[in-house]
């Protein structure tokens, strides 16, 4: 068995040009997922997207709560930028207009109408000191991509009710809406898992209770859970803030979301877990590896769990999308992290909803549903995608 | 097959106790109550508040109440409300039944969309046709139901806008809020059914898009599956017409999973009709649901939560039952 490094090296050197190295699993997965092009384009979409909410705080021109009461910005619809000069019609540097607030003199309403005195050309690489960010928490900037001259604005995607940026919200809601699904499936598959794995290997009358609990989550309604266990979770005087001295700010309240998305959607999981554990030990190398003396626990850890990780990895990227829609969905009604001091897509569409307002007259309040619709739908073409690529009978 | 239903109906008993028990353990967990938040009003006297919380059996323990509140449960009572002192039934019956009616609707419409466009797209594999479906399906499940519908409520303004320019036509072609008319009281029972039925096309039909887009692929996949199986090859060899062939032979068993699902996306259905009905001012069961978890009116809550849970449970029911209906290899003995 000690063969000197060299001789066996050149041996293989040899080997490689005569035969076809094989591939490990991995790369057998990797390639047939590169040949399935939509679900490149779906995980390209995803790093995009990744990239972008990162970096948001640069990519937007405003902070995520700013806004001004004076001069009015509400319901701004988004800036005009114009390329060409008013005058000669040549193309030049793009500018922006700033506003004048008039009423309509039949409907009595606010209008925004363009005051083409000055020209604001839009900047790059502005630094705003009132719109400070962070990258990741390590590195504090106040240095955005683009902005106008005060006393001008540019709004890409128009203000809501307060007045702020939408573009500068949708991008912040990212960090929001895009990370909690992706938290949450860790919590889903902790407790997926645990019981699954437990039920399964087993069986008798654990299994029978743990598929029992299972059973009686899934009987409830899971927007009443969503909803009693996220206002619950959310008050500063809940069991678990008090048990560990929180005060609910609003990084908290956010894993407290994830916490109550992970804890409603764990049952289906562990259904999944178990059958699939119940049927590989029956499998001749668990019977072995028992035979040789393991322990159970060995045995479950060792053998079983990572023979069901293909599937489990397939199933926790179909859950993402599911817990980015049911996170918006909470946002939507208000249940969703704090809206003080963060952005969340389903935040944002909410303000097209709310009270008093016609959503023909603010169309752009809905573009907050599209990066939602992305981010779901790449998610969901990955998946099927990795599905494809781990099950040895769809191989092309 | 009776016994089957008995026993089955026996089997729900403690899966609806454990749900019970779960949802007032957590309804429990919530801080404060609905006497804490009357408390804090300046002109409502604290032997107000002892009394009512007598009155209510707020000042027992939470085993004690849920005992009494099972207790009256079994009796078919399902409290009081504490904000308005009326029979919670006698405010959730109406919230129920609204609910219900889009949940049906767009039951109906789930099937009379998904087992069409399923078979169409199964028999024309890979043509243009079916990767129009199959994109629409991937559209419809990645779409939140909440902004589908607002979506949809903007395109009828825009259309209005259009029409009104070109026809002289100013109005909506389809309700976007709320599930009648203002003139609803003056109409006769058909045509209060008709403007019902108006108003539950939009939210309906945005209801019914997830579990569409779902079923057709599942059910394409499926019928894919069975048409190139070996019963189909004889059938064909015996010279059984396309058409038979088609919806007798392979539609039918590739449909069972799907009668066998209508328990499974009853949860969804309803699940998903809550933000709907937040966005078109449905007046139904999620509206009730967050008003009153707001007011903290915990019997209310928990009777929402009690009848939707047994209604699913029924629904389960109703599934299996059909299952062992449609497939003639399930024998339920």
């Amino acid at each position: 068995m000690t063969t000197p490094g060299r001789p066996r090296e050149a041996n293989v050197e040899a080997l490689e040009g005569l035969v076809e190295r094989s591939m490990s699993q991995r790369q057998i997965a990797w390639r047939q997922f590169r040949r399935h092009r939509v679900a490149m384009v779906g995980a390209v979409v995803l790093i995009a997207m990744y990239l972008v909410t990162i970096f948001a705080g640069f990519l937007a021109p405003y902070g995520v709560n700013e806004y001004r009461t004076r001069p009015v910005a509400a319901f701004r619809p988004p800036t005009p930028i114009h390329w060409t000069h008013p005058d000669t019609g040549r193309l030049v540097r793009p500018y922006v207009y700033d506003v004048k607030v008039e009423r309509d003199p039949v409907t009595f309403q606010r209008v925004y109408v363009e005051d083409t005195s000055t020209r604001y050309p839009i900047r790059f690489f502005v630094e705003r000191p009132e719109a400070t960010y962070s990258v990741l928490g390590l590195w504090e900037s106040d240095l955005h991509l683009f902005g106008v001259d005060d006393p001008a604005r540019i709004f890409l995607w128009g203000t809501n009710d307060l007045g702020k940026d939408v573009f500068s919200r949708v991008l912040y809601g990212g960090q929001v809406s895009l990370v909690i699904g992706v938290l949450a499936v860790w919590v889903s598959l902790g407790l997926g898992l645990l019981f699954g794995g437990i039920a399964g290997f087993y069986g008798g009358w654990v299994d029978e209770f743990v598929m029992r609990l299972v059973e009686v989550l899934s009987a409830i309604p899971s927007l009443f859970l969503l909803v009693v266990l996220a206002s619950l979770l959310q008050d500063p005087r809940n069991p678990l803030a008090q048990a560990f001295g929180l005060e609910m700010n609003s990084a908290q309240t956010f894993l407290m979301v994830v916490l109550v998305l992970g804890f409603v959607g764990w049952g289906g999981l562990a259904r999944t877990i178990r059958s699939l554990v119940l049927s590989i030990r029956e499998m001749e190398y668990a019977a072995a590896a028992k035979a040789l003396g393991a322990s159970e626990r060995r045995v479950l850890r060792r053998h079983l769990l990572p023979a069901t990780a293909s599937y489990v990895v397939v199933d926790l990227t179909l859950a993402i999308p599911g817990f980015i829609l049911t996170e918006t969905g909470l946002s939507f009604i208000g249940l969703g992290p704090s809206a003080v001091d963060t952005s969340s897509w389903g935040l944002l569409l909410a303000d097209a909803t709310a009270r008093g307002i016609s959503i023909q007259f603010v169309p752009w309040l809905l573009i907050p549903g599209i990066p939602i619709f992305l981010a779901v739908l790449s998610w969901n073409l990955v998946g099927d995608g990795l599905r494809d690529a781990l099950d040895p009978r769809k191989r092309r | 097959m009776f016994g089957y239903v008995v026993r089955r109906l026996f089997n729900l008993i403690p899966t609806f106790l454990g749900a019970t028990f779960l949802a007032f353990l957590v309804a429990q967990l919530v801080p404060g109550d609905f006497l804490a938040q009357r408390a804090l009003e300046p002109n409502v006297r604290p032997e107000t508040i002892e009394r009512l919380r007598v009155q209510f059996g707020l000042d027992q323990p939470w085993p004690v109440q849920y005992v009494r509140w099972l207790g009256s449960l079994l009796q078919g009572d399902l409290g009081l409300s504490f904000s308005s002192n009326q029979p919670v039934w006698d405010l959730i019956a109406a919230p129920i039944r609204n609910s219900m009616v889009l949940v049906v609707a767009s039951l109906v419409l789930l099937y009379a969309l998904a087992i069409p466009l399923g078979v169409f797209s199964a028999v024309r594999q890979y043509s243009w046709a079916d990767q129009i479906v199959s994109a629409i399906s991937y559209f419809g499940l990645a779409i939140p139901n909440f902004f589908f519908a607002q979506v949809l409520i903007l395109g009828l303004f825009l259309l209005r806008g259009f029409t009104r320019e070109t026809f002289g036509f100013n109005e909506l072609l389809l309700p976007v809020a709320q599930m009648t008319s203002s003139d609803f009281s003056d109409l006769n029972a058909w045509g209060r059914f008709l403007d019902v039925a108006h108003h539950t096309i939009l939210p309906a039909f945005v209801v019914a898009t997830s579990g569409v887009a779902g079923f057709t692929r599942v059910l394409r996949a499926q019928m894919i599956e069975y048409l190139s199986s070996d019963f189909i090859r004889t059938a064909r060899a015996k010279g059984v017409g396309r058409r038979s062939i088609t919806y007798k032979h392979a539609l039918r068993p590739a449909v069972i999973p799907f009668v066998a699902g209508i328990g499974g996306i009853l949860p969804t259905l309803i699940g998903g009709a809550g933000l709907v009905e937040i966005v078109v001012s449905w007046p139904g069961i999620t509206p009730t649901l967050l008003a009153a978890i707001q007011r903290q009116d915990i019997y209310v809550v928990l009777g929402l939560v009690v009848v939707t849970t047994g209604l699913l449970m029924i629904g389960n029911l109703i599934s299996d039952l059909l299952l062992a209906a449609v497939d003639p290899r399930i024998r339920y003995d």
